[in-house]
């Protein structure tokens, strides 16, 4: 999904940055402007478990992209998604333009749902960036209708697509080192 | 500039948020294919490249597709020879080298093989002194030999590629610090650490990969004389010496390093059942304050601070040792607190080359002699008087 339309050759793929995701798709979809390729959809995240995403969203690099409202209550018909606690800051010309919530999807009833390898990172307009000034304007509540968020799920795993290191490229590499301890023979 | 193939009229023709993130099958199946068949690809977006003359801090900006930010690099290569007659590859560049890591990968397309990748990183300087960076390279050649596979449609161009000259695609990125892989659209991982990160995702396959390496590699090199000699008193050769502490070491070292493993390498604590009895019985056991004095006769210890004249080999009882390393410590702070004996151990112990200073590593040589003794808990000291000889001998 979303590759073939731009007749592009094998190999590109939907592998957006964080700040493409913030300034470019989000930003776009907040202030209500065009977005060239307009081609994130909206999929109201808690009504599906993570695995029933595909097809739904975007799926670029095993990742599926969406936008989706925002909301504290992140439950979905079998789990719930579980803020880590931990926001990064998304910065576009050494500007904070956003931030990003770490999520993690467990299994169950919270707080002892079983965790699973679903993660979300849930990408925030950062508050005043043009972003709902006229709902807050109107007198409306915070949580307005278009407000929103992109999110970003993926199921992580260490697998050994070549992208990265392997793990065990990694422990080669550091066995090189020892190789380099010379022993006197 | 360069990326004119993919703009039109000054405009990228690559949407916002696309990369070229290619699958190694797209690598080698569409890309690497069509370069030794000569075929046309429709957007230069792989460049040849001669990998003798790039250093890989410009291949970035040799290498970029459009103006979007890269994490990784794509480029042909042309292989060539080392040396004319042999099958070596030559990667060196002006500034430093390509050195190969660990085995080669073989990369299936639907559970048919098509290629191969190496791993290799960039070492500054020349070898064997060159300095590692953190510049990695996949370099994926075509191969699709199986055994006895019908591959009847296999152009011969894509055999020619098997051999160790010709046509290869490569992929260079900067091995990524695991502290900071925000940016990393793949990797992005929540835990800050980065062994923790790394070992916790891995699988079991892998890990028991690594470990079946490790021990491989582990009993290659211990076998077979170089266990029986080294302990028997003789430490005075370093070729011994050196012997074991690659037989010990690089496991462990390795162990140390990552940390994971050492729950896994521990040695079992001395609670085993046959101990109990020892620890629990009022059979003679050695204090740590005596160990010293036992093994070194007359002389005052530097540990020593209980016992420091007994000669009576006989002990009474006051607590147990808790576990190996710690009798491993004592014998080990033994032999190089001891001036006079410890002329050659410490030659062996202290040798910078052979990275023995830290404590943990001193404690390793003796544990194999520990261990293969039987301590039965019933057992009179006279009899495992050679243990203690050992110190003595060599004092002497």
């Amino acid at each position: 999904m979303g590759e073939d339309r731009f007749n592009l050759p094998p190999g590109f793929r939907f592998h957006p940055t964080d700040e493409e995701l913030v300034v470019h798709f989000l930003y776009s979809k907040v202030a209500l402007l065009p977005c060239h390729p307009d081609i994130i959809p909206d999929v109201d995240l808690y009504r599906y478990d993570p695995w029933e995403l595909n097809g739904k969203a975007l799926s670029g690099d095993n990742q599926l992209y969406f936008f989706s409202h925002i909301t504290q209550e992140r439950i979905s018909p079998n789990g719930y998604w579980k803020h880590l606690g931990v926001d990064d800051p998304i910065t576009s010309a050494s500007q904070t333009v956003g931030f990003k919530k770490f999520l993690v999807f467990y299994i169950g009833e919270a707080p002892v749902g079983i965790k699973t390898n679903w993660v979300m990172h849930e990408y925030h307009l950062l508050d005043g960036a043009t972003t709902s000034r006229s709902s807050r304007r109107r007198g409306k509540p915070r949580i307005a209708s278009n407000e929103w968020v992109l999110c970003r799920v993926h199921e992580s795993n260490c697998g050994d697509d070549g992208i990265e290191l392997s793990c065990l490229d990694e422990v080669f590499l550091s066995m090189d080192d020892l190789d380099e301890i010379s022993l006197p023979n | 500039m360069e990326d004119m193939s993919l703009s039109v009229n000054g405009q990228s023709r690559v949407p916002p948020g696309f990369r070229f993130h290619p699958t190694e099958e797209e690598l080698l199946h569409y890309y690497l294919r069509k370069k030794v068949a000569y075929e046309k690809i429709d957007l230069d977006v792989i460049r040849d490249v001669d990998l003798n003359k790039l250093e890989p801090w410009d291949i970035q900006e040799k290498c970029k597709i459009g103006s979007t930010p890269q994490n990784d690099w794509y480029f042909f290569s042309h292989k060539d020879k080392k040396y004319p007659t042999g099958t070596r590859t030559n990667r060196a560049t002006a500034a430093g080298f390509w050195k190969a890591t660990g085995r080669d990968k073989v990369i299936y397309t639907s559970f048919k093989r098509i290629g191969m990748r190496k791993t290799l990183v960039f070492y500054k300087g020349r070898a064997p002194h060159g300095q590692k960076s953190d510049w990695i390279m996949h370099e994926y050649r075509l191969d699709d030999h199986t055994d006895n596979s019908p591959q009847s449609n296999a152009s011969s161009s894509v055999g020619e590629s098997t051999q160790e000259e010709g046509w290869v695609v490569c992929r260079v990125f900067k091995k990524k610090n695991y502290h900071k892989t925000m940016d990393s659209p793949k990797n992005s991982s929540i835990t800050s650490d980065g062994h923790t990160q790394m070992f916790h995702s891995t699988s079991d396959g892998a890990l028991d990969q690594i470990l079946q390496y490790m021990g491989r590699m582990c009993k290659q090199e211990t076998e077979p004389n170089n266990n029986r000699n080294c302990y028997n008193n003789n430490f005075n050769t370093n070729t011994n010496y050196s012997n074991i502490s690659r037989c010990l070491l690089r496991p462990i070292e390795t162990n140390m390093g990552n940390g994971v493993y050492e729950r896994s390498m521990q040695l079992p604590p001395l609670d085993s059942p046959t101990v109990q009895t020892l620890s629990g019985s009022s059979q003679s056991c050695y204090t740590p304050g005596d160990v010293p004095a036992m093994a070194t006769g007359t002389e005052a210890s530097v540990t020593d601070q209980s016992g420091g004249g007994h000669l009576n080999p006989v002990y009474p009882v006051e607590q147990g040792i808790s576990d190996w390393a710690t009798l491993d410590r004592l014998l080990a702070s033994q032999f190089n607190g001891h001036g006079e004996t410890s002329r050659q151990l410490a030659s062996c112990f202290n040798d910078p080359n052979l990275n023995f200073c830290s404590t943990q590593d001193q404690d390793l040589p003796l544990l194999p002699y520990l261990r293969s003794r039987s301590f039965n808990p019933n057992q009179d000291y006279n009899s495992d008087n050679d243990l203690w000889n050992f110190g003595r001998s060599s004092s002497l």
